[in-house]
C-alpha cells in the first residue's frame, strides 16, 4: 500500500505539473535522440564498412589447406586443391552458404608494349564474383564477367604499364616445370582500392585464364559467401567437419590491417564521441531532476511534517525521476525512430572513404539493443541525478525544509 | 476536573546559527500544555513561537531540556518513532504552504489518511466529512492554485483532523488571510476543538485571534514571560 501511494503521487506529479514535466522530458528525450541517432550512425557506418569489405574482395571468408597461409611456399602447387569441383560443391551443401568461389593466385610479370612488371594475379570465376563483389573500386570500366581472356588491373600497376581499359597486355607467369608461357588479354577496368601495396602491384584475370598460364587444373583456395554476415562461425564448425583438411579464416582476419584496425580505430574514436555525448546527456538530465528536487524542498517538508519517513519521501522522490527518465527515453526513441525514417531515410552523405572514389550515405541503423541500452541509460541518469538532491533534502531538519516554502 | 498533561517541557533551549551568530531562540522554557487546550503562542517576531512549535511537532530537536509527549520523552524517541508519532498523532497548519500543489483538497487530505496503519476503510467518506467539516465538500476536486488563501487554510484544517489527532500544530494559521477568512479559520479550529477535543497550540500576532483563545503564552527573546 505504501508502495502503491508512493507511486500514484509520483504518478500526479509527472503529469498534472505539466509545465516541469514537460521540460524534463523534452530534456532527456533530446539527449535520448541524440545518443540513438549516434548509435544508429555507428551502427550503420560499421555495417556498410563491413558489407564493403565483404563485397569488395574477401567475401565472408576463404578456405584453403592447412598450412598454406601466412607462409612462403617454394612450390606452393603443391597445396593448392585439386578437386576443386568437388570441393566447392560440398562447402556450397554446408546450410547458409550462398556462393563459393574458387581462386588462383599467381605470381607474374604484365607486359604493355615496352614496359614489363611484376605483379601477383589472381584467377577468378569472373561471372559468379560479380554477381556477389559489387563493391570493388573501378576507376575505369569494369568486371571482366565472362568475357574470355581479359584482365582487370590495380591502378598503380595500370599506370606503370601505361595501359588503359581496351588496351592488351601479355601476362607471363612460371608454370610448375619451370617452363614460361605467356597469354594476351584485354584490360575491361582499372581498379582503386587505396591500399597501394595491392594496386600497384595486382590484377585479376578469368580463373580459366589463370590456369591456363600456371598449367594446372587446380585452385588455390575458395572465397565464400553466406545468406547472413553473423554466420561465419557456424559455417566454419561445418566446414572443419567435412572438409578437415582445409582451414577456414573469416574476412576480418584476412584484412586485419586494414578492415579490423580500422573497426578498432573507429570504434576507439566512437567510444570517446560517446562518452562525450553520454556526459552531455547525464549533466542535463542531472541538472534538470537536481532542479525540480530543490524547489520541491518546501514541499517535503510537508510531507515529512506529516509524517512521512525519510524513505517514504526518497522513494517517491526516485519513482518521480524513474518514470520522468522512462518517459523520457521511450520519447526519445520514438523520435529518434521517426526521424529516421523521415528526413534522414536516405541516410547521412559522406564524402568519399580512404580506399574508394565516390561518395556514399550511411544509413541510420537502429537496434532494439540501442534502444533498450538509450532507455536504460536515460532513467538510471535520471534516478541518479535525483539521488543526491533528495539526500540532501530527507536530511535537512523538517523545520529548514519548511522554510524553503 | 484538570485535563491530563499532554506536553511537559522542561528547561527546553534551542540555538540556531545566523552567519556567524548563535541566536538562542528558546531560552530555558518551561511549561505543561494540557489535552483539550486552545492555546496560543503570542509574541513579536523573532520571540520564539515558530520554534517552539517546532519543537513541539517533533519538526526541530531543542539543544537542552526535556520534552516529554504523554509522558514520553521525545529526546529519547528514534527518528522512525517521531515519525510515527507525527503520523498518527498531530495535526499541522502552516502559515503558508500547506498542500501539496498536484494533489486536490481531497487527495490532499486522503493521502494523509491513507498512510495510517488501518485506515483503508470508508476513506472516501472520512475525507468528505472532514473537507465537509470545514466548509470545502464543493471544492473537494479543486487544486490549491485554484482556491482562496482561506480555503487553502481550511483544507489544512481538514487534513489535520482527519486522523483524529492528539494535538494540532498551527503556525500563524491566519497571517496570510483576511480578517474575514481569518476569522473563519479561527472559528473554525475552536469549533473543532470544542466538539472533538482536540487540542489546537497555534502562534499569532493578532490580538483578535488570540481572544479565541482559552489561554495565552506569551513569548519575548525566547522565554514565556
Amino acid at each position: 500500500m505504501r508502495l502503491f501511494l508512493m507511486l500514484q503521487m509520483a504518478l500526479r506529479h509527472v503529469f498534472r505539473s505539466r509545465r516541469r514535466s514537460v521540460f524534463a522530458l523534452l530534456t532527456i528525450s533530446i539527449g535520448a535522440v541524440g545518443l540513438f541517432l549516434f548509435m544508429g550512425f555507428n551502427g550503420g557506418l560499421m555495417n556498410q564498412y563491413r558489407a564493403n569489405t565483404i563485397r569488395a574482395r574477401y567475401g565472408h571468408g576463404e578456405l584453403s589447406t592447412k598450412g598454406y597461409r601466412g607462409a612462403a611456399h617454394a612450390r606452393p602447387w603443391e597445396l593448392w586443391v585439386t578437386d576443386a569441383r568437388g570441393v566447392a560443391e560440398r562447402l556450397k551443401a554446408i546450410p547458409g552458404v550462398r556462393a563459393v568461389f574458387p581462386r588462383l593466385t599467381f605470381g607474374s610479370m604484365l607486359i604493355h608494349e615496352e614496359t614489363m612488371l611484376v605483379a601477383v594475379g589472381e584467377g577468378i570465376d569472373g561471372v559468379a564474383e560479380a554477381a556477389f563483389f559489387d563493391q570493388l573500386n573501378y576507376v575505369a570500366g569494369g568486371d571482366f564477367k565472362d568475357r574470355p581472356d581479359t584482365i582487370v588491373l590495380g591502378k598503380g600497376l595500370a599506370l606503370g604499364l601505361g595501359a588503359k581499359v581496351g588496351d592488351t597486355v601479355s601476362i607471363y607467369a612460371r608454370n610448375s616445370r619451370s617452363e614460361m608461357n605467356l597469354k594476351e588479354v584485354t584490360v575491361t577496368g582499372i581498379f582503386y582500392t587505396g591500399i597501394p601495396a595491392f594496386d600497384d602491384g595486382a590484377f585479376r584475370c578469368p580463373l580459366a585464364v589463370a590456369q591456363e598460364v600456371v598449367d594446372t587444373r587446380a585452385v588455390e583456395r575458395f572465397a565464400v559467401a553466406l545468406t547472413n554476415d553473423e554466420g561465419w562461425p557456424a559455417f566454419a564448425q561445418a566446414a572443419a567437419l567435412k572438409l578437415p583438411e582445409l582451414e577456414a579464416v573469416p574476412f576480418d582476419v584476412l584484412d586485419e590491417v586494414y578492415y579490423k584496425h580500422g573497426v578498432d580505430f573507429l570504434n576507439a574514436q566512437f567510444d570517446i564521441i560517446r562518452f562525450i555525448i553520454l556526459l552531455v546527456v547525464f549533466l542535463g538530465i542531472f541538472n534538470l531532476i537536481s532542479m525540480a528536487v530543490v524547489e520541491r524542498t518546501g514541499e517535503i517538508g510537508i510531507l515529512r511534517a506529516n509524517g512521512d519517513s525519510r524513505l517514504d519521501v526518497a522513494l517517491g522522490q526516485i519513482m518521480e525521476a524513474f518514470t520522468l527518465g522512462l518517459l523520457g527515453g521511450l520519447l526519445g526513441i520514438l523520435l529518434g525512430w521517426l526521424l529516421t525514417i523521415s528526413v534522414l531515410s536516405t541516410g547521412v552523405p559522406m564524402p568519399p572513404a580512404p580506399g574508394i572514389s565516390r561518395s556514399f550515405r550511411i544509413l541510420i541503423e537502429l537496434t532494439a539493443a540501442d534502444a533498450v541500452h538509450v532507455v536504460m541509460l536515460c532513467t538510471l541518469t535520471a534516478v541518479a541525478g535525483c539521488v543526491l538532491p533528495v539526500f540532501r533534502a530527507t536530511r535537512m531538519p523538517i523545520a529548514q525544509a519548511l522554510r524553503h516554502a | 476536573m484538570t485535563q491530563p498533561t499532554l506536553y511537559t517541557l522542561t528547561d527546553v533551549c534551542h540555538t540556531y546559527t545566523a552567519g556567524r551568530q548563535q541566536v538562542h531562540s528558546l531560552n530555558n522554557v518551561t511549561l505543561e500544555i494540557h489535552k483539550g487546550e486552545f492555546l496560543a503562542l503570542a509574541g513579536p517576531s523573532g520571540s520564539g513561537k515558530t520554534t517552539l512549535l517546532n519543537v513541539l511537532g517533533l519538526l526541530d530537536s531543542p539543544r537542552s531540556g526535556s520534552v516529554h509527549l504523554q509522558g514520553v520523552d521525545t529526546g529519547a524517541m528514534s527518528q522512525r518513532d517521531q515519525d510515527h508519532v507525527r503520523r498518527t498523532q498531530m495535526g499541522f497548519i502552516f502559515q503558508t504552504l500547506n498542500l501539496i500543489p498536484v494533489l486536490t483538497a481531497f487527495e490532499n487530505v486522503e493521502y494523509f489518511l491513507l498512510r495510517l496503519p488501518g485506515s483503508r476503510s470508508n476513506v472516501r467518506k472520512r475525507v468528505m466529512e472532514a473537507l465537509d467539516a470545514v466548509g470545502l465538500a464543493d471544492q473537494a476536486g479543486q487544486r490549491p492554485m485554484e482556491m482562496s488563501g482561506g480555503q487553502r487554510q481550511r483544507a489544512a484544517v481538514a487534513r489535520a483532523l482527519v486522523k483524529d489527532p492528539a494535538v494540532v500544530l498551527a503556525d500563524e494559521p491566519t497571517a496570510s488571510l483576511d480578517h474575514q477568512n481569518g476569522q473563519s479559520v479561527i472559528h473554525l479550529m475552536k469549533r473543532m476543538n470544542q466538539e472533538r477535543g482536540v487540542t489546537f497550540i497555534f502562534s499569532t500576532h493578532d490580538a483578535k485571534v488570540l481572544a479565541a483563545a482559552d489561554r495565552v503564552i506569551h513569548m519575548e527573546d525566547g522565554r514565556t514571560v
